[in-house]
């Protein structure tokens, strides 16, 4: 019976969110907001990315076989279901819906599991990683994602992306992917990787702002906000506060529902680490 | 779980570490990478600065120079390379954030297409060639015994400022001559002229912050107008609960900044000035407001345009006007800008002005358009550019004025209408230089091609054009090493140019570096040192470090006057009933960054293709043509036809055909060479009454379907979210319940 | 060459006595017996969370017991464990690291002083060795090589001797931090022993030579015994 016990505690506990005892042993939780309201869908995020992350340049033909490697991309809607009969039929006129999207980093990933080699796996301070020298190209993750937010490399892109001198601006702190890797977004994990390491040395805690990731950086209207989950101060954990969402449920369970945020395809039940706000429009 | 309980996450993490066990089993294999031993070099350095350490980076400020805005970056240097671009935070201008056109500096700084080494055209071809060579045949033609006279000689460049602008003008003083001709067609010309007119200083600062409601007519503030991440910025703040502010756009076809607006209205290209005029009316009769600052002919004009005038030249609706009129009356202060699309035709001063007096009308003066601080170095004043001079060029050269063309920052043969046919005009020239980091257009066609530095590797001090808060000079310095020896910077070779031609007080400066250093500590207080001559290393650095240096700059005052406005009624053209709108888009801009690799695969804002051009059609004007996506259609314009790849959506006026300027290149290098179609080569003439600036969204066409399709390579296979949530959109009234003060 | 005469101890390492094999038992066992219902079900203590949690210093790590720490400064690894001949490799100026770290006791930070500052340890700028050696042993050969190197204006090109493949990252500076500034049983001029853990034996070496595998196996074992992080995503970049 205990056993028994033991599973139907855990499991509620696991059901919580980590703000309220649920699991999550490690001092660090990594999780964005983005504010789909200040998002313009400009696009700067997205070659930041190219710069930070050393993502191939594809070409036209290669980029018609849905073979892009745009880690963060941005998606833009014309119409708008939460407006319902207020959308217009003839213009466009609430302008367009822009979604970035970017790896979610999904505490109940479904990635994660079906790989063969466990080069997808959950690191402690939450994100979802992929290891690229244990990928092994099964793509299964890949059909696993529900957001399509994994990138196969089907060719080398070595040669053709960066030609001679262009290969001089790749990122040494990142490997740059071969032929028959899966790769996606990392939350940048090399900048956080150094500024953990620099506050080590320095012997002190990470502070909220240490870490920026590329998009978050370059990002003109600074929609995008990126911290510690775990730190109660921080501008990430904040915003979650004060959107009431939490980690651990597929269903928010908010005081005002009318409140801003939201995980995407929650009810699938990923746990994603990135909360968007919702785009608002006077109508 | 140390009280032996297991949950599921355990359960799996122990799955993990039979994984992990197993895996560091398997880890002692040996692999060729691993057992790698003195197969690659490591090469240290031979004496390094104190703070260069290997493996980690260096920032570096510096200056954008990707577009004519002016924000200042921050390299990141590691092992000498420049690996990433930032905003440098230091800056009010930009405060740190980048667009993706800066943020792909690095790929042209270390674009593979670049020019290496000097080009001399020889029978008919260009051939490489020394710099000394290169240099002697300038000195041949140009030089004090080529007998040549100033007024034979001209510059073609781009907009410049601050210490290169001195030196350009101090080359066309030594040359005698006073052609200086500065093209740039993404501009704000139009408005600097009105704002200059109607209130005294041509680029009052503007605060979208400040304001509850922007009405912008055509302004693509967040993507290409005047200072577009400094606006950003200001729109991040105007997003931001409790006072969310509101954005009405109103243009032809949808940019950046209008797919961001809460109302998005389609009209008439040409009619922006009428509707602001009608807006105008609507505040002053049905919402009662004061208008008597106005002169009376102004309010004669404004009543001239009623509800049913205004509607039927516009194609707006008149109970939208009625909503926007009082949405302006309710949010104030308000702000009320007009860019491209309105400025773009042969009444666009009138249609800025219009808008201006609007502002007016709403008291917005001297609430979110405030006075900009005088700015006290008038030598290092932008030179700003326009399309206006790019019609005095080619007139010139019809009259056969210029013998000697100087190219820098410029590429006219791209970016020019196919009616001023300046390729034969050029080709009469007989002796053109281009100072060129790529082989454009224009460079092909030159005789000596002159490889420069990339602005990564050069020196320069810069002044905005719109500064906003902040009067600064932000300063350019290189970022590495060049990587092509054979190029050399811009400025050093002005220098040479300038000795070459006349002594005079440049023959005692040894390099543009050190005229930079040796003017700045002109700069009264700045980092002048102690001795004569001498200037305050402690300071420079610290002036290099932060990447900007604020000057000491007065105050002004606004001197509001309200020229005569008149305005033509919108006329139909039956052989052209179209209008062309040739679209500028954040990434390629006018063109000059189609050839960067990143920028041709980041998908266009709202088509979201790549690696091409588009024509976008409203689905009415589609279904007329029998057209679908892909399908390409003929745009046939009095000056050429241009075929394109139909992408067909609602952000657009239904009588309107956008085709997106950038393509269309014949030279450029492996990325941009041969794709898609370049729209301002069709450009009907025209120009701007008022100001001369070229009338870019005055063209008319028509349009006819081919019966061909191409592929149209676009991001997302989907245009709609079919009912799932993925970008939810509440209503501003909702946000106020729950944000709301 | 010796790599050839004896049994190549990467390829046919035997199971040694005492943890490791423990651990590979515990990995095996648990990868192919199909524990995931028994150790649902079984109340057993976690081993996963002191794996992916390293734990602070001094609290007792899930493998106190199981790994007979051995005593000194370093525990579970020392610097004669796990040999590996490694090639030797030819240097434009043969570098005698033995006359410099052993006959005359210069610390290795002193040349290679990027080691405590950065990820990596850096080979020294050719201007440090001029500033010893435009006085120093002028008449040898080799150092007149290397000022005809100073002269010209170059660094000798150096071949790299330990060289770990790209898709790893490894950081001298936490390493030295945690195994010589933060570690109360060590000076800074005992640097040579703590670099000796993965570089070998450098001071008896004329040109350095690779005396340890540096294989991941290599660096899971000490990164076990020492608490290490075991997230792959810390090394992996």
């Amino acid at each position: 019976m205990s056993i028994v016990r033991n599973f139907i505690q855990d499991w509620s506990r696991y059901r919580k969110g980590i703000e309220d005892g649920g699991f999550h042993e490690y001092e660090h939780m990594w999780g964005m907001v983005i504010d789909l309201d200040k998002c313009t869908g400009c696009n700067a995020c997205s070659v930041a990315c190219y710069a930070e992350n050393n993502l191939a340049v594809v070409g036209e033909d290669y980029f018609a076989h849905g073979q892009a490697m745009h880690w963060m991309r941005i998606e833009r809607y014309w119409d708008e279901p939460n407006l319902g009969d207020k959308a217009s039929k003839d213009t466009q006129e609430h302008g367009a819906s822009f979604m970035p999207m970017m790896c979610q980093q999904c505490n109940a990933a479904t990635c994660e599991p079906v790989c063969p080699v466990a080069a997808a796996y959950h690191t402690p301070d939450g994100l979802n990683a992929q290891i690229y020298n244990r990928c092994i190209g099964s793509r299964y993750c890949a059909n696993n994602c529900p957001y399509r937010l994994r990138y196969f490399n089907f060719y080398s892109y070595y040669e053709t992306s960066w030609p001679s001198p262009l290969d001089m601006q790749l990122n040494p702190d990142i490997t740059v992917r071969d032929k028959g890797v899966m790769e996606k977004c990392t939350f940048c994990v090399q900048r956080i990787r150094t500024a953990k390491s620099d506050a080590k040395m320095d012997d002190r805690k990470i502070q909220d702002g240490d870490i920026k990731t590329a998009c978050q950086q370059t990002c003109p209207t600074s929609a995008i906000v990126f911290g510690d989950l775990m730190d109660h101060e921080s501008d990430v954990h904040l915003l979650w506060h004060k959107h009431q969402t939490k980690l651990g449920t597929p269903k928010q369970d908010k005081k005002n529902p009318e409140l801003r945020g939201y995980r995407l395809y929650e009810q699938l039940n990923t746990e994603p680490s990135v909360t968007y706000l919702e785009r608002v429009r006077e109508v | 779980m140390s009280n032996g309980k297991l949950d599921r996450r355990d359960f799996l993490k122990v799955m993990g570490v039979g994984g992990v066990a197993a895996s560091v089993a398997a880890c002692d294999g040996p692999s060729y990478i691993t057992s790698e031993q003195g197969a690659e070099q490591v090469i240290p350095y031979l004496s390094p600065e104190e703070y260069v350490i290997p493996g980690k980076g260096v920032w570096y400020a510096s200056t954008c120079l990707q577009c004519p805005a002016g924000c200042g970056v921050r390299g990141r240097v590691r092992e000498g390379r420049v690996l990433k671009l930032e905003g440098n935070p230091d800056t009010s201008l930009n405060a740190g954030k980048l667009c993706q056109m800066g943020q792909a500096g690095l790929q042209n700084h270390y674009n593979p297409d670049r020019v290496t080494a000097p080009m001399i055209r020889d029978g008919g071809a260009l051939k490489e060639a020394t710099w000394e060579q290169a240099l002697a045949l300038i000195e041949e033609k140009t030089g004090p015994n080529s007998g040549i006279s100033g007024s034979r000689f001209a510059w073609l460049t781009g907009p410049t400022s601050g210490h290169q602008g001195v030196l350009l003008k101090a080359h066309l003083e030594a040359m005698g001559s006073s052609n200086h001709f500065v093209h740039e067609v993404i501009n704000t010309k139009v408005w600097q002229a009105v704002s200059r007119d109607m209130l005294g200083q041509s680029m009052p600062t503007l605060r979208l912050d400040k304001a509850k409601l922007v009405l912008s007519f055509g302004a693509d503030f967040l993507g290409t107008w005047m200072s577009p991440i400094h606006f950003s910025g200001q729109y991040g703040k105007f997003r931001s609960a409790p006072d969310r502010g509101m954005l009405i756009q109103a243009e032809p076809s949808m940019t950046l900044t209008g797919a961001n607006a809460d109302l998005w209205v389609a009209l008439r290209p040409g009619t922006e000035g009428i509707l602001a005029l009608g807006i105008a009316n609507l505040l002053i009769h049905k919402e009662k407001m004061d208008a008597s600052m106005l002169p009376a002919a102004a309010r004669q004009l404004i009543d001239r345009y009623d509800v049913a005038t205004t509607s039927s030249n516009t194609g707006v609706s008149g109970d939208r006007l009625v909503r926007i009129a009082r949405h302006l009356k309710n949010k104030s202060p308000s702000l009320v800008i007009a860019g491209a699309s309105a400025a773009g035709h042969a009444e666009g001063y009138q249609a800025v002005a219009a808008a201006m007096l609007l502002n007016m009308v709403l008291g917005n003066v001297g609430k979110t358009i405030l006075p900009t601080n005088e700015f006290p170095f008038p030598q290092l004043k932008p030179i700003e550019g326009g399309t206006a001079d790019l019609g005095r060029f080619a007139k010139a050269l019809e009259a056969g004025q210029l013998d000697v063309v100087f190219y820098d920052g410029a590429n006219p043969l791209f970016a020019a209408p196919g009616h001023l046919k300046l390729g034969e005009k050029l080709d009469a020239v007989p002796f053109k230089v281009a100072f060129s980091q790529f082989m454009d257009e224009t460079t092909a066609r030159a005789d000596v091609v002159l490889p420069v530095a990339s602005a990564l590797e050069d020196w320069g001090t810069h002044v905005a054009s719109y500064m906003g808060d902040e009067t600064a000079i932000s300063f350019q310095q290189p970022l590495m090493e060049p990587i092509f020896p054979g190029t050399r910077s811009t400025g050093d070779l002005l220098l040479a140019l300038i000795k070459m031609r006349k002594p005079g007080p440049f023959d005692e400066i040894d390099d543009f570096y050190g005229y930079l250093q040796s003017a700045i500590g002109t700069i009264p207080g700045a980092i002048k040192g102690d001795g004569e001559d001498e200037i305050n290393t402690q300071l420079w650095n610290h002036i290099l470090q932060k990447g900007v240096l604020e000057v000491p700059a007065e105050t002004t005052t606004f001197e509001t006057s309200i020229p005569a406005i008149t305005l033509s009624d919108h006329s139909d053209n039956a052989g052209y009933p179209y209008h062309l709108v040739p679209t500028p888009r954040a990434g390629f801009y006018d063109g000059r960054h189609a050839n960067i690799p990143w920028l041709q695969e980041a998908p266009d804002q709202i088509t979201k293709v790549v690696w091409n051009s588009w024509a976008e059609l409203h689905p009415s004007m589609a279904a007329r043509l029998g057209v679908e996506e892909g399908d390409i259609v003929k745009i046939t314009a009095a000056g050429g036809v241009i075929e394109a790849m139909a992408y067909i959506h609602k952000g657009i006026h239904p009588e309107v055909v956008a085709v997106p300027m950038g393509q269309g290149h014949t030279e450029y290098g492996r990325y941009a060479q041969g794709r898609g179609v370049n729209p301002l080569s069709i450009l009907d003439p025209g120009n701007d009454g008022k100001t001369g600036e070229m009338a870019l969204y005055g063209t008319r066409i028509k349009v006819e379907a081919t019966g061909r399709a191409g592929r149209l390579v676009k991001t997302g296979a989907t245009e709609t979210q079919h009912g799932r949530k993925i970008v939810a959109t509440i209503t501003g009234d909702q946000l106020r319940r729950t944000e709301g003060s | 060459m010796n790599g050839d005469l004896e049994p190549n101890r990467v390829l046919f390492r035997l199971p040694r006595p005492g943890r490791r094999s423990g651990v590979r038992f515990l990995g095996l066992i648990m990868f192919l017996v199909g524990v995931f219902i028994t150790a649902a079900l079984v109340p057993a203590p976690s081993y996963a969370d002191e794996i992916f949690t390293s734990p602070k210093q001094g609290e007792p790590s899930a493998w106190s017991g199981w790994l007979e720490k051995e005593p000194g400064p370093f525990p579970g690894v020392t610097i004669n464990d796990e040999p590996f001949d490694g090639d030797d490799v030819e240097q434009p100026i043969e570098f005698p690291h033995n006359v410099h770290a052993d006959t005359n006791k210069i610390n290795c930070l002193y040349c290679h002083t990027y080691a405590r500052r950065s990820d990596v340890a850096g080979i020294p700028p050719t201007s440090k060795c001029m500033g010893c050696h435009s006085v120093i042993a002028t008449d040898q050969p080799r150092i007149q090589k290397l000022a005809e190197y100073w002269e010209k204006g170059e660094s000798p090109p150096w071949k790299k001797v330990h060289d770990l493949p790209d898709y790893v990252r490894f950081t001298h500076e936490r390493h030295l931090k945690k195994f010589l500034f933060d570690n109360p049983d060590m000076g800074v001029e005992r640097v040579d022993e703590v670099c000796a853990l993965c570089h070998g034996d450098v001071k008896k070496m004329t040109v350095a030579k690779k005396q340890k595998s540096l294989t991941m196996g290599f660096c899971t074992r000490c990164h076990e015994a020492n608490d290490g992080p075991f997230d792959c995503q810390k090394c992996h970049k």
